[in-house]
């Protein structure tokens, strides 16, 4: 009898932590989040729910980082709202990062349909579209139960990760890209700058425009105690950990020394040498150890001696953590930095951030010439995860769920989330940017806790790159991408560890993707190729 | 005597339909993929031989299959002389031994992908404990996880860390099951500790020092969670396990074919090293 007391204590015990851990995405909400969401809820289109739906369930599988975490924490927040609103709930299914890929494309492969909702990367469309596991978002577009939101607000280069072969797949989240990010109080600080010209004989950049000058920033304030703490401090901070999403950081970095202009009147158009990044679209084969890669490669060298040599073991958590904390000068990541250095509790930054578009370079290859072209060339990035919902074909309710994925695309949702830092969710509509291009004015940011000067020069560097750079990377959609981008990950940190030289490493990646290609069907991935990035054969 | 029989057969069933499904079955079919080209979960024809032939001329199956040898090497001799070691400190009466001996064996219980993510924060480059603590005793910044040989080496210390108690359990019932008696007369013959550990306690521990060898070894072949959790198989492929790689290609990739080619290749040294330990620990010792 005793020992029965005891078990039901214990299963009491562990009840009540269950219900507190759910319960803690709101309790650990401030009452200006409350506020601001409750109006957000208020202004939101809520189509007209279906009454057959109360009482129904969704699974939501998601990218794990916990009831307060990034992509994750909003499911958590606004489950009792969708809960008032349809009288239907959902549960959420956290994946870690490393186990996303086995435990969704299991489910999709084997028909299970555990997942109703996969809040997954846009890295998965590949494998998504030729597989045939997802219903199309724009099936729902029109749908008049369904909350109106906005695709076309998407910013142009965002919308192709929403979208596939003219059509909207995805619903709108989150919008990743690269910027740069450096210490504005430092870098325009007349001493610094001065001690710069001393050193160097040139001025000090503000903010720096090409990857070699970024070098020579990161380089000059390497090993000085510029934040004045008594500690030698860094240049610059960036994940360089194998599995760490460290190739993110090289796909930026290379994108200008390997996207080259078309000749002619039209810049941007994709011919088979001109605004490629991948392969070459004629043979599917790899360019990755062309000599733009290679030497972006060696510039990704040089950048990480002046840093802490721990980043070579860093994953992005303790490399955004160095800028925040004050330790380094520079990185260059998605929107989560801007969003966290506002936050005091991980951030003493705040009214210090400079931000600006991501770096272009001093010359970049021309793969018909076979030269180098001494030009500065800039090319907009979206290269990350872009986390957004997509409906499982084997979902048992996919109305209820494209009701949940629309109302949370709306605008008034989507931008509560994007203000809110923690939430993961990066700028990248329309309404995120500023008057008088976009729609969002700085009194909304400065209202959930930004520095005014910090949140202009945040959205305004989104703005700049993906709407004035002349040139933009495409982004890999084909099958077998995820396994790609897992080789080149373990490689590149071959090379920046030391294992082998950058060329060895770069033909090692173009050797491995070669095989992958052949296994998947070349001329089925040349196909698909082609139609993502837009090249027509001449 | 025909009824008895009858009945323990209705006893034995059950087993043998567990082992049928769930050894024989599995087996069996893996052995069918490993022969068979697989694109996403489903077989979509006959490869013959060549999910094995490919072995050969992958490189990274190579080195990975290096970094297990060395790990295996590492790791069963630290865990093997550590638990001796301690497992003759700790046989004799001692004051609160009872709570040393339940201290030492706490890693044993932890999951050891827990232990991976502990041993993040302990071999953390920056302010790690690890790196604190050599700090003040005057060393430099050791680079445990971004450097190949350091990241070996942080590796196999989990390991260690982990498995060094099970060693020392074993051993510890083995050197309590001698009697006392025999080392009563041995010390009549000779006054050197080591002569008397030569002599008499290592040859009467020898089966159970070999079954601790056996299972360490068999354990550290199939290591997954340490390098998983705490280096990602990292920097590179450096400290990628063979366990690892399969894993890899065979539910990241859903190469199932080759995952399974390079699972029997595992099994097969797996067995053949056992076999050859066992026939050399009996020459020794039987």
């Amino acid at each position: 009898m005793k020992k029965l007391g005891v078990l039901v204590s214990i299963l009491v015990i562990l009840g009540l932590l269950f219900s507190f851990s759910v319960l803690w995405a709101q309790e650990g909400a401030s009452e200006l989040e409350i506020k601001t969401a409750n109006e957000a809820f208020e202004k939101a289109d809520k189509g007209n729910p279906d009454p057959a739906w109360k009482g129904q369930k969704l699974t939501i599988g998601v990218y794990s980082a916990g009831p307060r975490g990034a992509i994750s924490g909003p499911l958590y927040f606004w489950r009792p709202y969708f809960e008032k609103l349809t009288g239907a709930t959902y549960d959420i299914v956290e994946i870690p990062f490393a186990e996303l890929r086995e435990k969704i494309f299991t489910d999709l492969m084997t028909g299970t349909g555990t997942y109703d909702i996969i809040v997954g990367p846009s890295w998965f469309y590949g494998d998504y579209i030729s597989n045939d596991w997802i219903i199309p978002s724009d099936k729902y577009l029109n749908d008049p139960r369904m909350p109106k939101w906005e695709p076309e607000s998407i910013l142009p280069p965002l919308q192709e990760l929403y979208s596939w072969g003219g059509k909207w797949v995805g619903f709108n989240n989150d919008h990743d890209g690269q910027v740069l990010y450096y210490r504005r109080d430092i870098l325009s600080d007349p001493k610094w700058q001065e001690e710069f010209k001393k050193e160097t004989g040139k001025d000090l950049p503000v903010p720096p425009k090409t990857w070699e000058e970024v070098y020579e920033v990161a380089k000059f304030f390497n090993g000085k105690d510029w934040n004045g703490d008594g500690a030698p401090d860094y240049g610059i901070t960036m994940h360089l950990k194998v599995a760490g999403q460290g190739f993110f950081h090289f796909m930026a970095l290379s994108a200008p020394y390997v996207v080259s202009p078309a000749p002619g009147d039209d810049p941007k158009k994709v011919t088979r040498y001109h605004n490629v990044y991948w392969f070459d679209p004629e043979t599917m084969e790899p360019l990755v150890n062309t000599p733009g890669f290679v030497e972006a490669l060696n510039m990704l060298l040089k950048l990480s001696k002046t840093g802490p040599s721990a980043m070579w073991g860093w994953s992005l958590g303790e490399a955004w953590d160095a800028f925040l904390r004050g330790k380094a000068v520079i990185t260059f990541s998605w929107g989560d930095v801007g969003s966290l250095s506002q936050l005091p509790d991980r951030s003493v930054i705040q009214g210090k951030l400079g931000v600006a578009p991501i770096p272009g370079s001093e010359k970049y290859y021309d793969l018909e010439t076979k030269q180098w072209v001494e030009k500065r060339n800039f090319v907009a990035n979206t290269v990350g995860a872009s986390w957004h919902g997509v409906i499982s074909k084997f979902s048992k309710n996919p109305d209820l769920a494209a009701y949940f994925l629309s109302w949370q695309a709306t605008a008034p949702i989507n931008h509560w989330n994007v203000v809110w830092g923690w939430t993961g969710v990066d700028p990248g509509t329309l309404y995120d940017l500023l008057q008088p291009t976009g729609k969002a004015t700085i009194e909304e940011y400065v209202a959930t806790g930004y520095n005014a000067e910090d949140a202009a020069q945040f959205v305004n560097a989104y703005e700049e790159m993906w709407y004035k750079y002349p040139l933009k990377q495409s982004y890999l959609r084909i099958p077998g991408t995820p396994e790609m981008w897992e080789i080149w990950d373990i490689h590149l940190s071959e090379a920046v560890t030391g294992q082998v030289t950058p060329e060895e490493a770069l033909n090692r990646t173009a050797e491995d993707w070669n095989a992958i290609i052949d296994r998947l069907g070349r001329e089925q991935l040349k196909k698909i190729y082609q139609e993502a990035i837009g090249y027509k054969p001449e | 005597m025909k009824r008895r029989v009858e009945k323990g057969n209705v006893f034995v069933t059950p087993a043998i339909i567990w082992v049928f499904v769930f050894t024989i079955f599995p087996l069996v079919y893996s052995f069918r993929v490993s022969l068979s080209r697989v694109s996403y979960g489903k077989i979509t024809g006959f490869a013959g031989l060549s999910n094995y032939m490919r072995m050969f001329g992958d490189y990274r199956f190579w080195g990975t299959l290096r970094f297990t040898l060395i790990f295996v090497l590492i790791s069963v001799t630290a865990t093997t002389f550590l638990g001796l070691g301690l497992a003759l400190v700790f046989n004799r009466k001692m004051r609160g031994i009872k709570l040393f001996r339940s201290i030492l064996t706490m890693p044993l219980f932890t999951a050891p992908v827990a232990l991976g993510y502990l041993g993040v924060m302990m071999f953390y480059e920056e302010n790690g404990p690890i790196n604190v603590l050599l700090r003040y005793l005057g060393m430099g910044k050791v680079p445990w996880l971004s450097h190949p040989w350091w990241a070996t080496l942080a590796v196999c210390m989990v390991d260690v860390w982990q498995w060094t108690p099970f060693a020392f359990i074993i051993l510890l019932a083995g050197l309590q099951s001698i009697s006392d008696e025999i080392y009563e007369a041995a010390v009549i013959d000779t006054s050197s500790g080591w002569a008397v550990f030569r002599h008499i306690t290592l040859p009467l521990i020898a089966p159970v020092l070999g079954t601790v060898l056996m299972l360490r070894l068999v354990d550290a072949f199939k290591v997954f969670d340490v390098p998983f959790s705490l280096t990602s198989g990292g920097p590179g492929t450096a400290t990628r396990t063979l366990t690892f790689y399969i894993y890899t290609q065979g539910l990241r990739n859903f190469d199932l074919g080759y995952a399974s080619a390079m699972a029997y290749f595992l099994l097969a040294i797996t067995m053949v090293i056992g076999t050859l330990f066992f026939r050399k620990y009996r020459e020794l010792y039987e």
